[in-house]
């Protein structure tokens, strides 16, 4: 009974965020509307975490799976990468290093700068 | 022959619970945390389908259904955003401005590293969202066209690889702060990197799963105006 009440208050929630990006024509996605609204409900209380609680930690450990029938796409798409792979491969680990130095380096020298006033 | 079992709903369904569980037992079969279960079960469908020669259609008659999945995955990470939230307040300014100068920094990076390498428009979309969280990444790929699959693929490299290669950097750039560690992590690595994170300590943990949630939701936004701007 309260796995299909969480489900259906994630699913609702879902679908108003759907509904919303549509019906307003939002530059953001609806999955992602959905989940700024679940951030307001558990904010204001409306929704608590009680209310969601087991079937959202089970979307949230088992996460992966769900990921799995994207990932096999690249199937489909692996002709685009066909000849540029050390290219592919090259931007994403420049990319991925840049991203940990920057937000590293920014964040502990505010965090210091703040401790030292 | 194969396509009596193939062309069939459950084909797909059962495909992807088995192999995931394969994976999932391989993994705590050797505790190892760089088996990758999510991994290990694109690469073999693939190369069953393949060799099969069964067409993807065919195999997401079933999978399409878990796929579905993707927009209630996508709205409960408000959750562990929400529990977090009082850690966001204490370091607002240091938070806010790392995780946006780290997001900046991957989308300035793929956008530039595309053009040295000379990747077509297509490749260099799909890799735009490598740093975030699988789920909004895949939206944020749709959203701008480009392929979810590279995609996918492109945030476990980034995860496993940000991950690794971390602690590192930390080391040559005297990151000691367990706030800035965990949030490198969380905004360049996503869920991976935050399994790190929890093995540096519980503040490292706790700021790199808010950071997931605050660098998708940035990169969504950025991405968005440069939609706007006409960039995309």
């Amino acid at each position: 009974m309260k796995i299909f009440r969480q489900l259906a208050i994630i699913l609702s929630i879902n679908f108003a965020g759907e509904l919303l990006s549509k019906g307003l024509s939002l530059p953001l996605p609806g999955s992602i509307v959905g989940m700024l609204i679940l951030l307001v409900l558990l904010l204001t209380g409306v929704v608590k975490e009680v209310h969601i609680a087991e079937t959202a930690n089970f979307f949230l450990e088992k996460m992966p799976f769900f990921f799995i029938p994207a990932g096999v796409s690249v199937m489909v798409a692996y002709q685009f990468i066909d000849g540029h792979l050390a290219a592919v491969i090259g931007t994403i680990v420049l990319s991925t290093l840049f991203v940990i130095v920057v937000s590293a380096l920014v964040s502990q020298v505010i965090i210091k700068k703040k401790n030292n006033d | 022959m194969i396509e009596a079992l193939s062309n069939n709903h459950l084909f797909g369904i059962l495909l992807t619970v088995g192999l995931f569980y394969g994976g999932m037992a391989l993994r705590n079969h050797f505790r190892k945390n760089w088996i990758n279960p999510l991994l290990i079960s694109v690469f073999v469908i693939v190369l069953l389908l393949k060799l099969a020669q069964i067409p993807y259609e065919q195999y997401m008659q079933g999978a399409g259904i878990i796929h579905d999945f993707l927009g209630p995955v996508t709205v409960v990470l408000a959750l562990p955003l929400y529990r977090q939230r009082r850690l966001l307040v204490k370091y607002k300014l240091a938070i806010i401005s790392g995780i946006v100068s780290g997001v900046l920094a991957s989308l300035v990076s793929v956008l530039l590293l595309g053009r040295v390498f000379g990747l077509n428009n297509m490749l260099e979309r799909s890799l735009l969202p490598h740093s975030i969280t699988t789920p909004i990444g895949i939206a944020v790929s749709n959203d701008i066209s480009g392929m979810e699959g590279i995609t996918v693929v492109s945030i476990i490299l980034t995860g496993l690889i940000g991950a690794s290669v971390a602690g590192v950097f930390f080391r040559l750039l005297r990151i000691t702060h367990p706030v800035a560690r965990g949030l490198a992590l969380g905004t360049s690595a996503h869920a991976i990197g935050t399994s790190k994170a929890i093995e540096l300590g519980e503040t490292e943990g706790a700021v790199s799963s808010l950071s997931i949630g605050v660098a998708a939701i940035t990169t969504v936004v950025l991405v968005a105006v440069m939609q706007m701007a006409g960039w995309y």
